[in-house]
């Protein structure tokens, strides 16, 4: 019975291939000597006080190549995953939930009245400042609950200063 | 000439008197258990507590200035009124009180300077003022926005909040105690701990305990402010550290590092573990010491 299997033999030649081959050592000699020949360089001889600059040569070769260029770019807009690139890990349940947050909190701070008496001032930047810093911490820490509810913990009292702050303006003190 | 002359003295008199300083001598009987509020803005509320069953209000009100007060057998609250227009100054106001009250004081930029107080309950609360607290209370509650607070207090329960304010808390204090700031320093001087929660964003945190009740609780949350914290080397709690960033130092335990990414851990089992202990910090050092 004939046992030769033609898979089998095509595998164990691809495993004796070498891992790495390095380059022969007159490669670009030979590469070179391959490529058509560059056109020549016109150069116009000066006239009074006007250098000609050399002419840029038409490079043909670009056209193929630039087409391909925007046939890529073509795919690339239309393809449907080109919005997730594999290099940005997803944002985490408690980024999802910080981001959630926050946008509850621009809301709740813009449908409070204007207006702040200065004693409330400097600690309304200092809240700001924090929640800010506090965002960076859950950017480099994508999965440490406690910042989030440091998050929580900065925003309600921004919420809440900023409520005394216009009242105290509004005059109604204390 | 003659005539004039004590016309202008009555003339420049006038001013003087409008501007004059309004005295406030108030006083209330209020029975153990009572309630006394009282609110201010601007300058001064100084708290005494004394052997009488009254409470007393003196000071002296800026012009333009106006006391309102409401008074029922069990309860008093005065709150000093202030023009829309603004005003040439403050109150300064002095309030004795008798013991076992709860006592309610508000103030925008006033310090509040509370000494000698044997209160049942005591919440003190100010934007801008420093506070000052002082003597013995049942249940003790003192928020600041940018003002200091410094506690003195015998209390079993303490719970102290600021924005940048600096907190400091000793003189007796024990049992559960909050401490919570955004950009203020906290420093916590206690003695037996049954719960001590502390939080901030950025202000350096500081703490020391003569002793952890059996159970008991210790929780101290951090951004990017160092951590310190001193415990007898008697203490019996299941200690764990946590740090993203920061390092990590520590009479026990010892400090573990992932072999791939950042961020350090430490648990130890303190004795024989019967209570907890859990310091968090994003980028802020965390310093434990057994020495105390």
């Amino acid at each position: 019975m004939n046992t030769h299997d033609p898979d089998h033999d095509l595998l164990a030649r691809l495993r004796a291939l070498p891992a790495e081959r390095s380059a022969p050592a007159d490669g670009w000699e030979r590469l070179s000597a391959r490529l058509p020949p560059r056109e020549p360089v016109a150069v116009q001889a000066p006239v009074d006080n006007v250098v000609a600059l050399p002419l840029r040569t038409r490079r043909r070769w670009w056209l193929p190549v630039g087409a391909a260029l925007a046939a890529s770019l073509a795919l690339y807009a239309v393809a449907p995953w080109r919005h997730a690139p594999e290099s940005l890990p997803a944002p985490s349940g408690l980024q999802l939930q910080a981001d959630a947050m926050t946008e509850q909190y621009r809301q709740a701070v813009a449908s409070l009245p204007d207006g702040t008496a200065p004693e409330w001032q400097p600690a309304l930047h200092e809240l700001d400042r924090s929640a800010e810093q506090i965002r960076a911490a859950m950017a480099q820490d994508p999965r440490a609950p406690h910042l989030l509810g440091q998050l929580k913990r900065t925003y309600a009292l921004r919420l809440e200063l900023t409520r005394q702050a216009a009242q105290a303006a509004s005059g109604l003190t204390t | 000439m003659r005539t004039l002359s004590p016309l202008c003295a009555a003339l420049l008199l006038v001013p003087a008197m409008a501007l004059a300083d309004t005295r406030v001598d108030e006083r209330h009987n209020v029975a153990a258990g009572g309630r006394i509020e009282l609110s201010n803005v601007a300058g001064k509320v100084t708290v005494r507590g004394w052997d009488r069953n009254d409470v007393q209000l003196t000071g002296t009100l800026s012009d333009g200035l106006q006391l309102r007060q409401e008074k029922s057998a069990n309860r008093v609250r005065w709150e000093i009124e202030y023009p829309r227009r603004g005003n040439n100054g403050g109150a300064t106001l002095t309030l004795n009180v008798p013991r076992s009250v709860e006592l309610l004081l508000s103030t925008v930029s006033a310090d509040q300077d509370i000494s000698g107080v044997d209160v049942r309950r005591l919440q003190a609360d100010t934007v801008s003022g420093n506070l000052a607290a002082a003597g013995r209370s049942g249940d003790s509650v003192l928020n600041t926005v940018s003002g200091n607070v410094t506690a003195r207090l015998q209390t079993p329960r303490l719970d102290v909040n600021t924005v940048s304010g600096r907190i400091e808390a000793g003189g007796g204090v024990s049992g559960e105690i909050g401490a919570q700031t955004v950009s203020g320093r906290v420093g916590v001087d206690a003695g037996r701990i049954q719960r001590l929660v502390v939080e901030t964003v950025s202000g350096g945190i500081d703490l020391s305990a003569t002793a952890l009740a059996p159970g008991g609780r210790i929780n101290v949350e951090s951004v990017s402010a160092s951590v310190s914290l001193r415990l007898p080397r008697t203490v019996s709690a299941q200690l764990s550290v946590n740090s993203f960033s920061g390092s990590i130092n520590s009479d026990a335990g010892k400090v573990e590092r992932p072999r791939y990414g950042p961020g350090s851990s430490l648990d130890a089992r303190l004795g024989s573990g019967d209570g907890d202990i859990r310091v968090q910090s994003h980028s802020g050092s965390v310093q434990v010491r057994l020495d105390r």
